[in-house]
């Protein structure tokens, strides 16, 4: 009996993450809202969103100026 | 009563169940090696791009694609100790912003010192990249162009010269993101449900005893019910390679209908000076008793001086992971 649950739970898994990867669901969608499943890449995050299908850059767009860097001396 | 034992090999107690969970596994590795064939590359270019000028690349063909996604992936190439924050910029044919987004890069390096040690790290983070996907189904030119939004020295001093950057589109990219985790899920709930097998089953023998010979009663049987007798010999070091233990099941009115030797192989565990602290073995024999009623089952090791600890369990309805030598014990 476990192991059927165990089977069937990764059968699940499988194709959950198969449908998941080959659809795309984390790319950004063109002229459509960003997706609660938008999963960005390497931390490059998006820099506005859409308003209907117009792309509006976030007001918040110009705080990258206070980067200051990385590696193991940042935030220490 | 007379009884008939005879062994044989059957699969019939094979349970299917963890081969499958092992295929999901295999799945998701064919997964990976089919997602090679839906991808191919539009573009890899070097280009270089300044504060004030953003560099544009040729535009490119969006589809839209029932597999995988329009990837493109930047990395810029600094000196150490510099920091760039750059942007990823796509627009349509007339020049209107379609999407943007920012990735703060950096390379940095210096020396550490810590309880007397001392050394270099260099760490970076210079990738960046976007996953697109066409809304409607049509097809469109895609021009792309990376700025270079602040560019500085780690002192926070702006840096005038151009940051070259390497971009490669790709388009069909599956997000593999999602097959390493699931990778990691199937992977072990595999090794579970084939560790769950040899768990299996209901235990209606469990004792342990600081001797030598070691049996109990339990109500067992039937055609259908596989039974898993597991012996678990600990013994100190002067114990042979090969212990024997001898095997008796009598019925409910104590009558002997099965008896057998096992040669249990032992092994051996050191300490750190390589002394043999103890020793252990186990046995495992699989049984079908007919007909269901009370059994007892004893076992004994020879030679019994070494013998520290016997365990004897019995577990019935067990499944197998392969075809196992079954005995089986039925009335004449």
């Amino acid at each position: 009996m476990l192991t059927k649950i165990l089977a069937a739970a990764s059968l699940l898994i499988a194709l959950g993450t198969i449908a998941a990867s080959y659809s795309q669901r984390s790319a950004l969608t063109l002229r459509q809202a960003t997706p609660p499943t938008y999963w960005p890449r390497y931390g490059t995050t998006l820099s506005g969103q859409y308003r209907g299908n117009t792309w509006v850059s976030l007001p918040n767009r110009s705080a990258y100026g206070s980067f200051r860097g990385g590696g193991p001396s940042a935030g220490k | 009563m007379p009884v008939i034992h005879q062994a044989q090999t059957t699969s019939r107690f094979v349970d299917p169940w963890p081969y499958l969970a092992c295929g999901t596994a295999v799945l998701l590795i064919l997964a990976f090696v089919s997602s090679l064939f839906f991808q191919k590359n539009l573009k890899s270019v070097k280009v270089q791009a300044t504060e004030e000028e953003p560099v544009e690349l040729e535009p490119v063909q969006l589809n839209p694609q029932p597999v995988g996604a329009l990837r493109i992936d930047v990395k810029a190439s600094i000196p150490d100790n510099h920091w760039v924050t750059y942007e990823i910029q796509l627009r349509d044919q007339q020049d209107k912003i379609l999407t943007t987004a920012i990735k703060q890069s950096w390379r940095e390096s210096g020396t550490w010192q810590e309880e007397g040690e001392s050394g270099t790290w260099q760490e970076d983070d210079l990738q960046g990249g976007l996953d697109i996907r066409a809304a409607e189904q049509k097809q469109e030119r895609l021009k792309i162009a990376i700025a270079v939004l602040e560019y500085t020295d780690t002192a926070g001093q702006d840096v005038n010269q151009p940051v070259p950057f390497e971009v490669s589109v790709r388009s069909g990219v599956v997000d593999t993101r999602y097959l390493w985790a699931g990778l990691v899920g199937t992977v072990s709930l595999a090794a579970l449900s084939l560790k769950a097998v040899s768990a299996g089953g209901t235990k209606v023998i469990a004792k342990t005893i600081g001797d030598s010979d070691v049996g109990a009663r339990a109500t067992v049987g039937g055609c259908h019910k596989l039974l898993q007798v597991t012996v678990r010999v600990t013994a100190d070091k002067n114990t042979p390679h090969h212990l024997t233990a001898y095997l008796r099941i009598t019925n409910g009115s104590g009558e002997q209908i099965f008896s057998r030797s096992f040669l249990v192989a032992c092994n051996f565990r050191k300490d750190a000076e390589g002394r043999i602290e103890k020793a252990t073995g186990q046995l495992q024999v699989f049984l079908i008793v007919e007909p269901p009623s009370s059994y007892g089952f004893h076992v004994e090791i020879t030679p019994d001086g070494p013998v520290d600890e016997t365990q004897l369990i019995v577990q019935e309805g067990v499944r197998t992971l392969q075809a196992v030598e079954v005995m089986h014990i039925h009335p004449a």
